[in-house]
């Protein structure tokens, strides 16, 4: 996953239906950057089956011990 | 006793109260006479209600006097953030948007406080929208830290950690989604509790994030917050959220000793570029610890910067998903920085949103595995002690992202993983800034934390030390 550039980032606001300037998409970018570049390298090897509830396993599995 | 009763703690004055050594009157006015004497200094209140106070305190010295105790804090004051919706009273979440809205609810853990007997004050200070971990608010000013009143409370929960410090109120709720009760109460030297998601209800509780959103409380010691803890958590009708079963005798626990406990310390990440002070005070903490018979190892965690960057984009898209609406009809009625943290999340795509939801089971049976040995970790809550309002206010400008993520670097992971962490006051630096740290838990082993923090208290002092006025 790479983070998203300006162009993408106004593209994904318009579709969410709250438009930014090319300036705030430039200033979002630079911000969210970090955390797209820290969640790099999980992003697209998940397993097939997982889902977000899995967590809430985990939680409980771990309390019930 | 204290002669002046603001200065007990919250078990304390309950104990009073309950044994007719100390009315609610007199517990109620002698906050009330700190309230008036700290909150030009602070601006930690929001809203202040002394008539209420003081008629609710009498009904309740007068029902006590029948006979009629209604629970365990029976007459004690409290004041919360001002998120938590109490029907018929203006709410404002810090915020312009909401400055007049009145909630029509109550929320679960102020409703299972005030079933416990405790009274309100008023209200407490807030980041807008609880979206910001400094302390500073662009519509009704910045929180002043107690110790230090150039310095920054912490956020969001600015007003809790300045007011519980500062004996305006026994203790206070506040919530965490990225730090936002262990700031205030590292940077302000109280004792903050940030409790498992799941484990307190939600419900009526000003919502942010609704994967990251926890309720919790501020108080001066953890022996206080075992007590509101108990009160507050359970099942809930009104939260399918909140998780059912058992809930411990928080207060019982603080009273074991640590002999035979593990407490690991990380050997990466919340030790790296620590400022001087603060790597001190947790290597004494640290000291502290082993002299009470816990036994101290180090644990090698998984990455927590991706913990950390899968927290920022959960909280990016569902902030911007509740806000979604405001931000469309009234963008001008938000703060600069808040308005531009709420655009972050427009940036992310669904996809990448589910992932980092789908990603969050296995990266706490991961974490789980790396700590299987100990029975807590510990670490700062903050690389830093409380910096100035003024270098910290730094608005919508191109460098707020960096500082708000320099802060909140070590909380944020924690809440991704959703564990349980009991932020302690631990030392202070050179120049008096409390400096605190947090203890790590499994997740819903609040208790173990608790029994942690009340032994290290046992042993020092930290959590006593009250601010002063005249302040500099």
């Amino acid at each position: 996953m790479t983070k998203p550039t300006e162009k993408e980032i106004t593209a994904i606001a318009s579709a969410a239906g709250v438009p930014v300037e090319t300036e705030v998409a430039a200033r979002i970018a630079n911000s969210l950057g970090p955390a797209f570049d820290s969640f790099a390298a999980i992003a697209g090897t998940l397993p097939f089956d997982l889902e977000p509830s899995t967590f809430a396993l985990v939680q409980t599995e771990r309390a019930a011990r | 006793m204290s002669t002046e009763p603001a200065l007990m703690s919250l078990t304390a004055v309950a104990s009073a109260i309950a044994e007719k050594r100390l009315s609610s009157r007199e517990a109620t006015q002698s906050c009330l006479d700190r309230i008036a004497k700290w909150q030009p200094h602070l601006n930690a209140f929001m809203a202040i209600e002394p008539d209420e106070a003081l008629r609710a305190a009498d009904a309740a010295d007068a029902a006590l006097a029948k006979g009629r105790r209604r629970g365990p804090l029976h007459g004690v004051p409290l004041a919360h953030k001002d998120m938590y919706y109490e029907e018929g009273r203006v709410v404002t979440c810090g915020s312009r948007i909401r400055r007049d809205f009145i909630a029509t609810t109550t929320s679960t853990a102020v409703q299972r406080l005030k079933d416990a007997g405790t009274i309100r004050l008023g209200s407490l200070q807030m980041a807008e929208f609880a979206y910001g971990p400094t302390g500073h608010n662009a519509h009704f000013g910045p929180v002043h830290n107690p110790f230090a009143p150039d310095h920054i409370t912490g956020g969001s929960s600015s007003g809790s950690g300045s007011a519980v410090a500062a004996r305006l109120t026994f203790a206070a709720l506040g919530s965490d989604t990225g730090g936002s009760i262990r700031m205030p109460a590292h940077f302000c030297g109280v004792t903050g509790l940030k409790t498992t998601v799941g484990r307190v209800s939600r419900a009526g509780a000003m919502p942010l994030s609704q994967s990251l959103d926890t309720v919790g409380p501020l108080a001066r010691s953890a022996e206080d917050c075992a007590v509101l803890l108990g009160l507050m958590a359970g099942a809930d009708p009104a939260d399918p959220t909140a998780v059912a079963g058992l809930v411990p005798d928080y207060a019982a626990a603080t009273a074991e000793p640590i002999k035979g406990l593990t407490i690991g310390v990380p050997g990466a990440f919340y030790v790296d570029d620590l400022d001087a002070e603060v790597a001190s005070v947790l290597d004494a903490t640290i000291a502290t610890l082993k002299r009470e018979g816990a036994k101290v190892v180090q644990v090698d965690l998984p990455d927590q910067r991706q913990l950390s960057g899968a927290a920022q984009l959960v909280l990016a898209v569902e902030a911007a998903a509740f806000h979604k609406r405001w931000m469309i009809e009234r963008p001008q009625d938000y703060g600069a920085q808040v308005l531009m943290r709420l655009q972050n999340g427009l940036a992310i795509s669904g996809v990448t949103y589910l992932e980092t939801l789908r990603w969050r089971g296995p990266a706490l049976a991961a974490h789980n595995a790396a700590t299987a040995g100990v029975d807590a970790v510990i670490a700062p809550v903050s690389p830093v002690p409380a910096p100035t309002i003024a270098e910290s206010d730094v608005g919508g400008g191109p460098g707020a992202e960096a500082v708000i993520q320099r802060l909140t670097c070590f909380t944020r992971p924690i809440n991704y993983l959703g564990l349980p962490s009991l932020a302690i006051p631990s030392g202070f630096t050179r120049k008096g800034l409390p400096v605190g740290l947090q203890l790590i838990g499994r997740s819903f082993d609040e208790a173990k934390l608790l029994r942690i923090g009340a032994a290290f208290q046992r042993a020092t002092d930290f959590h006593e030390k009250a601010p002063q006025l005249p302040l500099a």
